[in-house]
């Protein structure tokens, strides 16, 4: 069980570093962030969760989102290139400018696109990495205290198929 | 016909995209949605041969030369994208390899495999391959080896049998060292030149000192000679290709090293052109090494994969060969080595890739390669037989192939420079080909039919899949027969590929990074930032003679 403090510091820290992430993700064009920062903060909350509720919970609830997001990120940042074309080149920044209630003027561009597809991948690939991480570290646990508990799987290692299959199955039961 | 630069981006983003979507689409499981990924990567295969056909024949039919600069940001700054004659080729050339390896491999590849994502992997595999034979400055070669290095580890382990394990941890800590030797060469030009755009390269180390043309030359001839696997740093090729199914090591053999053996060509044409003269009792020397390691080696393999993987060695040592004597001044043409021995690298992308699925195929349906334990295959497999027999001697050098005419231009090209021992090796190497050849079609093909394993193949049962094994094996030895009996004409669209990869000036003019330096450059400024004026090309290149200066 995980201790007190880590859940008491989990319920502050989680929103704060999502936020951040957020605020790194849209920063990062011209400004020091950007997507991977972005995606490792983000990834960073994730391993909190792990670490305070279980990596059994994390997974239970993300788990089958992962690697769609590797997908996704992979297919939003080429698809940002493919802007690109409009204006000539593959990947030349397309941009846009308009003038919004409360924002003022605001100006986006494919290049928050791209950064947002990097933000996609990282995090989930990093967020399935820690997974799986956890789950031989758990079982590595389990071991040592000679409790008697099912021991990992043999295909406990990194593996990101493996382990939304595995979620998926969880999930479905 | 006028091609848009833009075509550069779909040999790189189709096959990424299409991973992309088949990791979005599948619910790791379902046959259903292997199906569906199989149709994915098709589509993304055949965009990619037609893409690399169009390039192929506008720059080596028609001379053209293509440059992208990615999102308009010019040479030095951006990231550049170029492609010749030499990257169409291969571009074309790797299309045709993993087109024809890719239904050998549905029908080969187990369900397992398949579940762990092989044809998202494939793909990766692909777009590695394609983004360094088109990358115009050398940090991006070094993150396409680094993607083909890791999508070939992946694709080497996965299923995970111990030997796998084993070989690819091998393959991969090896690999990874030239990586690091290739990286280093990459600071140095970056120290020493100021730059990393391949075409500023080569017009910076015009005016550099001889030491650092002599340490980056040494440095890229070992970082890419041992991803192409040359003499001394050939280890990681042998430990590892046995292992993988045997649709994964036929793309292997046709691709991975010949990566390694395009940037060689690519760098000492472009960067180092007079060092390919002064170095080129070292560079022969390397080359019969090569051969001679490679042809011994495979005789003393005893199992059909293990023979064919390492006496792939013995052909880069031909390749090495050509670009050795690419500038020597002969009788025939200039240029003519090279043009030689871009033909021998189709030839043998071609028929290596045939003679490995192949034998693939053999292990297949005999359940095991050992050659000593199996036999008589002849009975069984008449048509295998038939095409194993044509790629063999193809790759031997017999006459109507392509094997023949790409070795007989080597010969002439070392004998006209009168390298007579190379010139000898290379003979003898040819011999313990034909050795070898003819050892595994003896072995595997005559005699008594004998099948170590009494497990009969399933792959073998169905005659879908045998189609499917067989059709692609049969096209690529009809396309070395095409190779062969058409060599004048491939001949000379070889020749116009090599003289365009010789010809530095226009590379250098193709990219032109020095106009970005009197041209604004396409920053969206603020309104209240003004840019400067920009440094004029001649203060830079003084600054680029000081840093020189400075280094020495």
């Amino acid at each position: 069980m995980p201790e007190l403090y880590l859940r008491l510091l989990n319920r502050i820290l989680t929103p704060v570093l999502l936020l951040l992430a957020l605020f790194l993700l849209v920063r990062g064009h011209n400004l020091p962030g950007g997507g991977f920062i972005a995606g490792l903060m983000a990834a960073a909350a994730f391993e909190l969760q792990i670490l305070s509720r279980g990596h059994q919970r994390v997974r239970r609830a993300i788990g089958p989102y992962l690697n769609s997001g590797i997908g996704l990120g992979l297919a939003v940042a080429i698809c940002s290139g493919i802007f690109g074309l409009m204006e000539g080149h593959f990947f030349q920044g397309k941009w846009f400018e308009m003038n919004m209630p409360l924002l003022g003027h605001v100006e986006f561009g494919s290049p928050i696109l791209f950064d947002l597809g990097v933000f996609l991948v990282v995090v989930s690939f990093a967020t399935s990495y820690l997974l799986g991480l956890s789950r031989i570290s758990d079982g590595a646990a389990f071991r040592s205290e000679d409790v008697d508990l099912p021991p990992a799987p043999d295909d406990a290692r990194p593996n990101f198929s493996v382990e939304t299959d595995q979620s998926s199955k969880e999930s479905a039961s | 016909m006028a091609l848009s630069a833009n075509l550069l981006a779909v040999p790189v983003a189709a096959p990424l995209l299409t991973a992309a979507l088949i990791l979005l689409l599948a619910q790791w499981g379902g046959r259903r949605l292997i199906r569906q990924q199989i149709v994915l990567t098709t589509l993304a295969l055949c965009l990619n041969l037609g893409v690399a056909l169009l390039l192929f024949l506008a720059t080596a039919g028609q001379g053209q030369r293509f440059v992208l600069q990615m999102g308009a940001w010019t040479a030095p700054f951006g990231i550049t994208v170029y492609c010749d004659g030499l990257s169409a080729t291969l571009l074309l050339l790797t299309a045709l390899v993993s087109i024809a390896v890719y239904p050998f491999a549905v029908a080969t590849i187990d369900y397992h495999r398949e579940r762990m994502g092989f044809h998202p992997l494939y793909l990766f595999l692909l777009m590695g391959v394609n983004g360094a034979f088109l990358a115009g400055d050398l940090f991006n070669l070094y993150v396409f080896f680094e993607v083909l290095l890791m999508a070939s580890f992946v694709l080497l382990t996965v299923g995970a049998q111990p030997a796998q394990t084993n070989s690819g941890i091998r393959y991969v800590v090896l690999n990874l060292l030239a990586s690091t030797v290739f990286l280093v060469a990459a600071g140095v030009a970056y120290g020493t030149l100021g730059t990393l755009n391949m075409a500023q390269i080569a017009e910076r180390l015009s005016v550099a000192s001889p030491a650092v043309q002599t340490l980056l030359a040494g440095l890229l001839l070992v970082g890419f000679g041992s991803k192409a696997a040359i003499f001394p740093l050939f280890f990681w090729l042998p430990a590892s290709y046995h292992t993988p199914p045997p649709a994964v090591t036929a793309l292997f053999g046709g691709l991975l090293t010949k990566v390694g053996v395009y940037t060689l060509f690519r760098s000492f044409t472009l960067f180092f052109p007079d060092l390919l003269v002064e170095w080129r009792p070292t560079l022969l020397t390397i080359a019969g090494a090569t051969m001679l390691v490679g042809a011994l080696g495979a005789l003393a393999q005893p199992s059909i994969r293990r023979l064919l993987s390492f006496h792939i060695i013995s052909h880069v040592g031909f390749m090495l060969m050509g670009l050795a004597v690419a500038l020597s001044g002969n009788r025939l043409a200039i240029g003519f080595g090279l043009g030689a021995a871009v033909l021998y690298l189709c030839h043998h992308m071609i028929v290596k890739t045939a003679l490995i699925m192949a034998g693939g195929a053999v292990e297949l349906h005999m359940g095991s390669d050992r050659l000593a334990s199996i036999g008589g295959l002849v009975s069984r497999q008449p048509y295998l037989a038939f095409f194993f027999f044509l790629a063999a001697i193809s790759l031997a050098g017999v006459p109507p192939f392509s094997g023949f005419v790409s070795k007989l231009s080597l010969l002439q090209i070392t004998l006209d420079g009168r390298h007579w021992l190379v010139s000898g090796v290379s003979v003898f190497a040819s011999l313990l080909t034909m050795i070898n050849m003819m050892r595994l079609w003896r072995e595997s093909f005559w005699g008594d039919y004998k099948r170590p394993s009494r497990v009969p193949s399933r792959i073998l049962q169905s005659s879908l899949r045998q189609r499917l094994m067989l059709t692609p094996i049969a096209a690529l030895v009809l396309l070395s027969l095409g190779l062969g009996v058409f060599g004048e004409p491939a001949f000379r669209l070889s020749m116009r590929v090599a003289l365009q990869a010789l010809d530095r000036k226009a590379y250098i003019e193709a990219v032109s990074p020095a106009e970005s330096f009197s041209q604004p450059l396409p920053i969206r400024a603020a309104p209240h930032t003004s840019v400067g004026p920009f440094p004029e090309e001649a203060d830079l290149l003084d600054r680029g003679r000081l840093i020189v200066d400075h280094a020495r």
